[in-house]
């Protein structure tokens, strides 16, 4: 267990500065996700973490202690791989030995104990002669992860460990990485585009966008209070409408293009164009006639047990989930309910 | 569902296929039938049956003579050729040396190279330099022209592996040498091997440098059989060929249950 310092780190890759100066402390034994898009660099910064990839500018710390010109061999880290990177040619109990025989860790007896414990964790004793091929996905997925605990790394490197993985196996599998986090408490770091993944794991989430820290916090504050409007858009299926905020009769009000009024909570300070942050969760879809705003059904995608129904408010696109039993069809006019305190603002 | 070929095309391909079973696999046939004949010449189809003519092979000092030199160099040839070829391999596929591309077309070469020529060459090249050619001459010129064998097979087999497994052993605490022999040099193992196999046949067999670099006593196995057929031909040259295609058919089985020839079988 060890906590990690990265100071001003900078990346360039010929003339494209792909990291613009990240700062982050992530505690011992803390559980960090890097979340954000395809090439925002969050894989890149790990890479950093990991030693594979040089800094162009800043320094990593591990526990305090300098890394930055270590290569990965002389950090006190483990990194499990998209693709798992097993060795073909071992067997499973070999592949999860290889980390403690190349460190020289511990005599033979105490490897073999290692080994088994960690297979054991992942639940794999049993296929320990077998070769990583004869595995399936999520074996294949298991023996990466034994690897890369058997060690008691100082921290732990996830780049996205799930994302090969079918969906109920991938539920499983979040589900085990937090027990094993609670477990065993390793520093981790793990990198995923999935912001499902990311809340359910992370006990600090850093969204990053473009090469950098866009906004950090816990899961919930992060779901709950976006900072900007990437954040709101990429965390939850989160509707941005613009609109201008004003000072109605009893507090504040937006309006939107076509002149509707929406009323705010009290809280809602800022003053002129804005975006507006309406999650899918908190509309309420009623039929034409009902208390709120006017809006029309554009299009209908049945999902079994809900309906997704995407409407035209004025002149955005909104996503809503309703019940299957609330059945509108294409063109008619619906109302949408949602309460002041649910309405995110974003000064625009 | 397929659709159906026409008839004209599938005959077209019978015919092809008949033609290269023909021409491939009945001058073996020929050679095999002829090692067999009682007939004091060459003569097809054999008259007889006697195995008198592998006898006299066994017995002679000049075939054993012939294949102990052959079997030397191609097992020379063998080793030198699976270590650079397969440290070139790996050298050209990280793609870090400066004109990678150019060093691979240059490993390649041989292939398109005349022998002739490149015997010749070597020929006056090893007797300006050192003087008398020697079994080394045959080691070394047989390497050149084994070479892209190695490289191609050991290439075949690299571009197939995970990249990442390189970096995963570094995360792991592998270091360089580490590295190399854990990691890398087992994931080339099966082109490895089947370069080393395509290496000593193809220096068992070579004929055209063995035939220039040749003097007294240093006579490989092809050069005898060519010389034997030359000035005194009798069925024993396809007695000893018949060997020859005996001990190739039973390496490409070994290293087919081994490996698996055809990976390496298109480019």
């Amino acid at each position: 267990m060890a906590q990690v310092t990265l100071r001003d780190i900078r990346k360039s890759f010929g003339n494209v500065e792909v990291l613009h100066g990240i700062s982050l402390d992530i505690a011992s034994g803390e559980f960090v996700s890097l979340l954000g898009a395809s090439g925002c660099g969050k894989t890149t910064l790990l890479r950093i973490v990991a030693g594979l990839e040089s800094v162009s500018a800043g320094s990593v710390a591990i526990d305090g202690r300098e890394v930055t010109p270590l290569p990965p061999e002389r950090r006190d880290i483990a990194m499990m791989f998209q693709s798992y990177a097993l060795l073909p040619h071992l067997s499973v109990f070999e592949n999860v030995r290889f980390p403690l025989r190349m460190r020289r860790l511990g005599s033979r007896e105490a490897q073999r104990d290692k080994v088994a414990a960690a297979l054991e964790t992942v639940q794999l004793s049993h296929l320990a002669d077998r070769r990583p091929r004869q595995l399936s996905g999520g074996q294949q997925q298991r023996v990466a992860l034994a690897r890369a605990i058997v060690s008691d790394p100082k921290v732990l490197l996830l780049d996205e460990p799930l994302s090969n993985l079918d969906a109920r196996l991938r539920e499983e599998m979040q589900v085990e990485l937090i027990e094993l986090h609670r477990r065993l408490g390793l520093t981790t770091l793990f990198v995923t585009h999935d912001q499902e993944e990311a809340l359910s794991l992370s006990d600090r989430i850093i969204l990053i966008n473009a090469g950098r820290i866009e906004q950090q916090g816990r899961p919930e504050e992060i779901y709950a209070r976006p900072a900007t409007a990437f954040a709101s858009s990429f965390l939850g299926s989160a509707n941005l409408v613009p609109a201008t905020v004003e000072q109605g009769d009893h507090g504040p009000v937006a309006l939107l293009a076509d002149g509707q009024r929406l009323p705010l909570a009290p809280e809602a300070t800022a003053r002129g164009p804005a975006t507006l942050v309406l999650r899918q969760e908190d509309l309420m879809l009623q039929i034409a006639g009902s208390e709120g705003l006017r809006a029309t059904i554009a299009t209908r995608v049945y999902l079994g047990g809900r309906i997704r129904y995407v409407l035209d408010l004025a002149g955005s696109r909104v996503s809503v989930l309703a019940p299957n039993d609330l059945v509108f069809r294409r063109g008619d006019d619906v109302c949408l309910a949602i309460r002041p305190q649910a309405v995110g603002v974003l000064p625009t | 569902m397929v659709r159906a070929v026409p008839p004209a095309l599938r005959i077209a391909a019978w015919v092809f296929v008949a033609a290269t079973a023909l021409f491939l696999l009945a001058p073996l046939v020929v050679v095999a039938g002829v090692s067999v004949s009682e007939s004091q010449f060459i003569a097809f189809p054999p008259d007889g049956l006697t195995l008198r003519w592998y006898e006299e092979v066994l017995a002679s000092d000049a075939y054993l003579a012939a294949a102990a030199l052959s079997l030397q160099v191609a097992v020379l040839v063998t080793l030198a050729a699976t270590i650079v070829g397969g440290a070139a391999a790996i050298a050209l596929h990280r793609r870090r040396l400066p004109g990678s591309d150019a060093l691979a077309t240059a490993f390649l070469s041989p292939l398109v190279l005349p022998t002739i020529i490149y015997a010749i060459g070597m020929l006056m090249l090893w007797s300006a330099l050192f003087g008398p050619v020697s079994l080394l001459t045959l080691a070394l010129s047989h390497t050149v022209i084994a070479l892209p064998y190695v490289v191609r097979t050991t290439l075949a087999v690299l571009a197939e592996s995970d990249p990442f497994l390189e970096e995963a052993a570094r995360t792991m605490g592998a270091g360089r040498l580490q590295r190399l022999f854990h990691v890398v040099v087992p994931q080339c193992l099966p082109g490895l091997a089947a370069g080393a196999f395509f290496a000593f046949n193809i220096s068992f067999d070579e004929a055209v440098l063995s035939l220039f670099l040749r003097k007294p006593g240093l006579t490989t196995l092809p050069v005898q059989i060519y010389g034997q057929l030359e000035f005194s031909p009798d069925p024993s040259v396809a007695a000893v060929s018949t060997i020859m295609i005996g001990v190739t058919v039973l390496l490409i089985v070994v290293i087919d249950r081994l490996l698996g020839l055809q990976r390496f079988a298109s480019p």
